[in-house]
């Protein structure tokens, strides 16, 4: 196993465009996750009118909702790793690596495994990040009294791991099956802010749809995984939102995830290279 | 001991058959030159030994076993291009296919200085010429020092200089007792390092033999002389020709095996005929190789 990590190290870290895109990624959430409270001041100032209220008042950053409202956030930018995934696989068929590696005695089995771990290493990767982010502002604007709760809710980190994972590993199948990088980006980024979301706006509120077809939509594959950490925001406005991780949002996106590998798998081993 | 052996290994893409049925064995030590035409299925079935492509039917073994990952790693291999990853260096794709191989690092430079581009080990693979990119490709697969070599046109695209490095180092490879396989439409190159030969063509096997007794057989023989009626009675008379034929002002024999070429010169003087011409022609294998082309037309 650690060699097939190494071997995909090997491989990547002398990849500039893998270091911009982990490095923009996680620029790019810092940036986004710690800013909330001076979002909220430029509301204030713009004379934004939340019913009454201050909006620099909402605890944004209390514990333990930080974790749900960071990891929701955050979550939105998987799309930028899933580019080093794509752009890595489709490099592979270009230059006919993978081809050379079988050859030279890797195992279509061990090539897959050493992507799929990678993507692991990749997910930890930015759920450290997110903790980090977490903690820190955290720290900085929650209430006094909340921190007592600061671990209570970072299951939630746990739930954003999986999220970014499966994410991976579909945007991997998608390589596997297109081989274009180019076209896989684009299709993966339609697919996933308008095809899908669109989909799942049609069976929430078309009319005369029956109930059995209505409920798919839960399990479209980017709302599948989307839910795993479900929109923490309503709550600030006083409606009911789901403030944990369901199993059964876990089991949805687990099996997606199992599709995936296993998909990827067959694919891979059926297809001559 | 045999290193390979297939069974009816056979490949079709729906309507192409681009293998039909191949049966063959190498065995430890042969330097092995697979010959055919364009698209004679060279490639298709080296693809297929490596586990690149999956056979339509028909198996095969690699040193007795079922082939797999493990059986490949004692198989150093280049398939048509050099295939490396443009944005790193030598050393940097070496140790990729080291760790998979499994071997030690330090082999890295050693075969650098083998194929003579360790003053190039630093830079990027994209900038290497396409005679660099093949002998780092013949490099990696010479890394783990695996007992079988297979080469798919190694010296394609390359110049005469570069053709001339790669053979030598091919010779100096199955000098050290390797087992080479050599995929080549170029038969002057397989006939100057390989031992025995294979002929495709339309993914059928034609021919397969030893190079040396292929090459016995196209010996001639050409002799001219001032009188040629007298030269064509004496000759007529000798027994150790097998093929006499007649072009434009000289004689081309065929001669059987045991008769050299002063022999005949020795006998013609005793016959007190001289010549005005005699040489002997080796043969090729590129004419062994056309007489097969054009026997199974």
């Amino acid at each position: 196993m650690i060699r097939l990590l190494h071997i995909e190290w090997l491989k990547l870290k002398h990849y500039r465009p893998f270091w911009i895109l982990m490095g923009l990624t996680a620029l790019i959430t810092i940036g986004v996750c710690s800013s909330g409270m001076l979002f909220m001041e430029f509301l204030k100032k713009e004379g934004a009118d939340f019913k009454g209220f201050d909006p620099t008042m909402l605890p944004l950053y209390d514990f333990p909702d930080i974790w749900q409202n960071i990891t929701y956030v955050a979550s939105f930018f998987k799309i930028l790793p899933a580019f080093i995934v794509i752009i890595s696989i489709a490099n592979e068929f270009s230059h006919r690596i993978l081809r050379q590696n079988i050859i030279d005695g890797l195992s279509k089995k061990e090539w897959l495994l050493s992507k799929i771990l990678f993507m692991g290493i990749i997910a930890i990767s930015f759920t450290i990040v997110v903790g980090l982010i977490g903690l820190v502002t955290g720290l900085i604007y929650a209430h006094l009294d909340s921190i007592q709760n600061m671990f209570s809710g970072t299951s939630f980190l746990l739930a954003y791991c999986l999220d970014v994972f499966i994410f991976l590993l579909f945007a991997m199948l998608l390589t596997l099956i297109v081989r274009r990088g180019g076209l896989v980006i684009v299709g993966l980024f339609m697919y996933t802010f308008m095809i899908e979301p669109f989909g799942v706006h049609f069976l929430n509120y078309y009319p005369h749809l029956p109930d059995g077809v209505r409920a798919m939509a839960l399990f479209l594959p980017i709302r599948a995984i989307h839910n795993l950490v479900p929109i923490p925001f309503p709550r600030y406005m006083f409606w009911e939102i789901q403030d944990y991780v369901s199993v059964k949002n876990l089991l949805v996106a687990l099996c997606w995830g199992g599709f995936f590998i296993a998909a990827s798998y067959w694919i891979l081993k059926r297809k001559d290279l | 001991m045999t290193i390979l052996q297939t069974n009816k290994l056979t490949k079709k893409y729906r309507r192409l058959t681009a293998l039909n049925q191949l049966d063959f064995s190498i065995e430890k030590g042969m330097v092995f030159g697979l010959l055919g035409p364009n698209g004679s299925g060279k490639t298709t079935t080296l693809g297929m030994l490596l586990s690149v492509l999956t056979p339509t039917s028909g198996s095969f073994q690699w040193f007795g076993e079922t082939p797999s990952a493990k059986s490949r790693k004692k198989i150093g291999a280049i398939l048509e291009i050099p295939c490396f990853l443009p944005y790193m260096t030598a050393s940097q794709n070496l140790k990729v296919i080291a760790r998979i191989k499994e071997c030690p690092i330090a082999s890295i430079d050693r075969t650098l200085k083998q194929v003579g581009l360790y003053e190039r080990r630093n830079d990027p693979f994209k900038t290497y010429s396409l005679g660099m990119k093949q002998r780092l490709a013949i490099g990696a697969a010479l890394l783990a020092d695996p007992p079988v070599l297979i080469l798919d046109e190694p010296t394609n695209g390359l110049d005469p200089q570069g053709i001339v490095e790669i053979r030598e180092l091919i010779q100096e490879i199955a000098q050290s007792g390797k087992t080479i396989i050599l995929a080549s439409h170029l038969l002057d190159e397989v006939q100057k390092v390989c031992t025995d030969f294979m002929v495709l063509r339309k993914g059928e096997k034609l021919f397969q033999g030893s190079v040396r007794e292929a090459l016995q057989e196209q010996i001639t023989i050409e002799v001219a002389a001032k009188d040629m009626e007298a030269l064509q009675r004496a000759l007529s008379d000798y027994t150790g020709i097998l093929k006499l034929e007649k072009k434009d002002s000289i004689f081309v024999l065929t001669p059987q095996k045991e008769t050299e070429t002063n022999d005949l010169s020795q006998y013609l003087f005793e016959k007190k005929i001289v010549l005005s011409h005699l040489l002997q022609k080796d043969g090729s294998l590129e004419k062994q190789f056309l007489n097969l082309l054009s026997e199974h037309t």
